[in-house]
């Protein structure tokens, strides 16, 4: 599904060069359960950005189910991302002044769903997570643990192919922590794709694959079991 | 701050008017409640032997009463130098009173009954530098006057400020005895000792008891001089609030506004940066920075602000004063001496600084620094409801300004395009203010003639673009003459219609040939109406004023309506009659340069005429005058609309790039869940559209109201039309989507990435 090769990324500011991506080369199938670990700085969230379109490599080449994608412009990652890419985020970065339900209405909004079916679509993926009785209230209302599955239900409400986790434990207890993981498990259960990026061992253990990196390189592998 | 700095300086010359007479606060004007015919009014002019009366009975309350006729326009000449001068004749003691500062001779000067005072600018363009004392004068080219004193110029926000020669008043050759002629004005001023209301009451009724057997109720009062500016409009015998101390009410809130607004624009600026500031107040405090030095250091920054602020406006202020005093008519300047200006520019620059920093300095150090640096810290959901508020006051004020601006406009250009019922271009007047203008006059003509460039000349006893003289007491053969209804009248030569290009809807114009004519008159379209004449020509009017000889005069035209007064009003009913005046009418062929032709026209007057100045005027330029009073209003509306929608937008940019920065993360996350460029847009400008729709609905009622009661004034206007709102409504939101849309898109096409990492 995924195919990037010698892919770079420099940052330049006015005295500094950093390097984030360093001639990168990943391969994600369709179904992978992928977990991407690292310290600080070795380019997780890079390579996540530009997995997710919202960021350009400086070169090599990314495959997007067998499209080259590295030099789409804005419009058309953003068209790309919002039909088969899903989010998760550490602080799940849901919109304050909207309700729960309008939260996961709006990637709907965005692909141009009719009203109705939006409603449809929504109540259901509010029902699968089990936060239909919160849909009107808004995220500062609930605990962490329920704006999480609120992010996870805004992010597979388009049904994806694909869905970017960013460390989406980081801001949870442990037993929040836990229930999401199961949620994304259950995804990918059902035939997501899912590429996650974490700093936690625990979590890395419900992927099928861990990619460690460092300064912007693959440094090791390990198939899980 | 500049614009607060210019309407301070103006609000403070109308105010402080006439206070440059150092008896200002003890000169009164006696002044007159008359009623008449059922109408009452109130005014300043009065019979010559009140003067006496009233110092025979009340002499001992003043210390001065001067008589003094209107401020008119004469002829000063000495040798081949001829001026037309506006000045008073006026008693004795007029300059004592009015404390001139003499710059040759003494105010006694007055005293010697053929002497003259001259301004200090009149006696320069008489006898350059040489010293004016003991020169000869000759007024109107009959009186020699010797100069007996040379005062320095009265300035422009004196009642006399257009004095420029005081003569005394026996020269005027008033009958002292004729109580029936209301004339003259009467300034006095009272002893330290008696109190005006005293005064007032005592004199009452002088007037009504010296003239009972007139028509007419009279009942005399004294007004002190700090009243004449602001305080003279009187309707059925009460004070009333005049247009200028509306104006100054007007304008001083506008100032206030301004000021008001740029302060909560400053205070909306620096509070919109607070979220990029929080993070340097948490380092400060978490170094160990106390609150007390926080707010020092906020406070410290807005003064120095309002300082440069201070400093910028007084440059700002020198460099547009010439045009504001060109637009306000004054002659204002920074009262650079002046201590109370700069205690209260100091005020006025410190109060500013602490109000404009108070916002910043008490609200924003009170961040919590440690919900700062983990970066939770997030302002409230309702803290851009002051800032809504704010731009909906704002853009109120823009678009009713806007509105009014344009109605102004529209009003003035309604009325410069109606049809004035003359010919006025080519049409030049001059007044000639000569003994022997009459015998001379067909030399005159002759001479003129002569030139090649004159198409026709003529005389009349008025000016045509103010025509004074009204009479009643027309006996129509219809029916009788109607109390109180009275015509605009108006003695015209034979060439006057051809000279003017008046237009003749029935009958003839006057005659050479018909010696008949002398008993004739002429009517306009608005003297037959109101008179009530079917089929006017050949009817007989019996007028008998008693200086008229011919008491029976036949109507031999109807001539088109003419604007000779006010341009905002009907045209006046006009009854033309054959005879003389001073008013010299020519009409320059057409197809002759003006420049040449005035010279040639100019040569030919100095042959025949050489004691009167060739001062002429063009009908047209005179007649535009009549628009001064409403092109100011239209240049200030216009002034103060481009500055609040200046101030507006930068209030609204305030707040569009504070919205902008709060939303930052919303933004970021719709662009990641598939928002195009176009919808952040559309989402971030569509709140600024609706502030500024909710202004227009309560902008437009308000003007509509407002500008409906000011064009009640005037009877012949222009009507309010839905497209002057619609125009302005449209104006704010194309001005609204512009200065919005900067934020707007730069918000929008940033990268999502760079907003969601802040986190």
């Amino acid at each position: 599904m995924i195919r990037i090769t010698h892919l770079e990324k420099v940052y330049r500011t006015d005295e500094v060069e950093t390097v984030a991506l360093n001639k990168l080369t990943i391969e994600v199938k369709e179904g992978e359960f992928v977990a991407i670990m690292g310290p600080s700085g070795c380019g997780k969230s890079t390579l996540l950005n530009i997995l997710g379109l919202l960021d350009d490599p400086d070169s090599g080449s990314f495959m997007f189910n067998g499209i080259e994608v590295a030099k789409f412009n804005e419009r058309k990652r953003a068209d790309l991302r919002k039909r088969n890419i899903g989010f998760v985020f550490q602080s799940f970065n849901l919109i304050d002044e909207l309700t729960v339900f309008e939260n996961v209405e709006l990637p709907l909004i965005y692909t141009g769903v009719k009203a109705a079916e939006r409603k449809k679509r929504v109540e259901a993926v509010l029902d699968k997570m089990q936060i239909m009785h919160r849909r009107n209230h808004y995220p500062q209302q609930l605990s962490g643990g329920q704006q999480q599955r609120v992010a996870v239900a805004r992010a597979v409400v388009n049904n994806p192919k694909l869905i970017l986790a960013d460390e989406p434990t980081g801001n949870l207890d442990s037993s929040n922590g836990n229930e999401v993981m199961q949620l994304l498990t259950d995804l990918n259960e059902q035939g997501t794709t899912i590429i996650m990026v974490t700093h936690s061992e625990h979590d890395a253990r419900y992927s099928h694959r861990i990619i460690r990196m460092l300064d912007g390189q693959t440094v090791l592998e390990n198939i899980m079991v | 701050m500049a614009v607060a700095m210019l309407i301070g300086l103006w609000i403070f010359d109308e105010l402080s008017f006439n206070r440059y007479h150092k008896n200002y606060d003890r000169i009164v004007k006696v002044m007159d409640h008359q009623g008449m015919h059922g109408q009452n009014n109130t005014n300043d002019v009065l019979p010559v032997p009140l003067g006496d009366a009233l110092r025979a009975s009340y002499g001992s309350d003043f210390k001065y009463i001067t008589i003094s006729r209107e401020t008119e326009e004469h002829v000063i000449a000495s040798g081949d130098k001829k001026f037309i001068q506006a000045g008073n004749y006026m008693q004795a003691d007029a300059p004592e009173m009015l404390s001139l500062e003499m710059v040759y001779g003494t105010r006694a000067g007055l005293k010697d009954h053929s002497s003259i005072l001259l301004s200090h600018s009149l006696a320069k363009k008489l006898f350059a530098n040489a010293d004016p004392l003991d020169k000869i004068v000759q007024i109107d080219a009959t009186t020699n006057v010797k100069v007996t004193g040379v005062f320095k110029d009265l300035p422009d926000n004196s009642e006399f400020r257009t004095t420029t020669f005081i003569a005394p008043f026996n020269l005027f050759n008033a009958n002292k005895d004729d109580w029936n002629n209301y004339n003259m004005s009467i300034f006095a001023q009272l002893n330290t000792n008696a109190a005006i209301d005293e005064v007032s009451a005592k004199i009452r009724n002088v007037l009504s008891d010296k003239t009972k057997g007139q028509e007419g109720t009279h009942e005399l009062f004294l007004q002190p001089m700090s009243k004449w500016h602001l305080y003279s409009s009187f309707e059925n015998h009460v004070a009333v609030t005049s247009e200028q101390i509306k104006f100054i009410w007007f304008y001083g809130i506008i100032g206030a506004f301004v000021l008001l607004l740029a302060c909560i624009n400053f205070m909306n600026l620096s509070t919109a940066r607070s979220e990029k500031r929080a993070l340097e107040i948490g380092v400060r405090k978490a170094v160990g920075s106390a609150r007390s030095q926080l707010i020092k250091q906020f406070y410290t920054e807005s003064l120095v602000i309002a300082t440069f602020a201070f400093i910028l406006s007084l440059c700002i202020v020198q460099f547009i004063l010439p045009w504001f005093n060109g637009v306000a008519d004054k002659e204002m300047t920074i009262l650079w001496v002046n201590p109370w200006f700069w205690l209260a520019g100091i005020t006025f620059t410190f109060t500013t600084g602490l109000l404009a920093g108070s916002y910043p300095a008490l609200y924003l150090s009170s961040f919590h620094p440690v919900r700062i640096l983990k970066g939770t810290f997030r302002a409230g959901r309702f803290t851009a409801v002051p800032r809504k508020v704010l731009v909906v006051v704002q853009f109120t004020v823009s678009i009713a300004l806007i509105i009014g601006t344009i109605i102004v406009y529209r009003q003035i250009q309604y009325a410069k395009d109606r049809p004035v019922g003359y010919s006025q271009s080519g049409l030049i007047t001059i007044q000639v203010k000569s003994p022997d203008f009459n015998q001379k006059y067909e030399a005159l003509k002759a001479e003129l003639f002569n030139t090649g460039v004159v198409a026709n000349v003529a005389r009349a006893n008025y000016s045509i673009t103010d025509t004074r003289g009204w009479n009643g007491g027309f006996n129509w053969e219809a029916r009788p003459a109607i109390e109180g209804q009275s015509f605009n009248t108006i003695s015209v030569t034979q060439e006057y219609g051809e000279t003017v290009g008046w237009q003749v809807i029935q009958g003839r114009n006057f005659s050479k040939e018909l010696t008949s004519d002398s008993a004739g008159i002429i009517l306009n379209e608005s003297a037959v109406k109101l008179a009530g004449l079917k089929d006017p020509v050949g009817q007989i009017v019996k007028w008998e004023p008693g200086w008229r000889k011919n008491s029976h005069l036949k109507i031999i035209g109807v001539v088109s309506d003419m604007v000779k007064g006010s341009p905002f009003k009907p045209a006046y009913p006009s009854v033309i009659f054959l005879g003389n005046g001073n008013w010299l009418f020519v009409r320059i062929n057409t197809n002759t340069s003006i420049r040449s032709a005035l010279s040639k026209i100019e040569t030919g007057f100095k042959k025949t005429i050489p004691t009167v100045p060739f001062d002429y005027k063009f009908v047209d330029e005179e007649y535009g005058l009549k628009f001064a009073a409403e092109e100011r209003i239209g240049k200030l509306a216009a002034f103060f609309a481009i500055l609040a929608v200046f101030i507006s937008c930068m209030g609204l940019f305030g707040l569009a790039s504070y919205v902008a920065e709060q939303r930052k993360k919303e933004i970021g996350i719709r662009k990641v869940l598939g928002a195009s460029v176009f919808s952040v847009w559309k989402q971030l400008s569509k709140d600024f559209i609706i502030l500024v729709i909710i202004s227009c609905f309560i902008a437009i009622p308000f003007t509509w109201y407002f500008l409906n009661g000011w064009l009640q004034k005037y009877e012949y206007r222009t009507e309010i039309s839905w497209w002057i709102f619609a125009t302005a409504g449209a104006g704010a939101l194309v001005i609204t989507l512009f200065t919005v849309s900067f934020q707007a898109i730069k918000a929008a096409i940033a990268n999502p990435v760079k907003s969601l990492r802040t986190e």
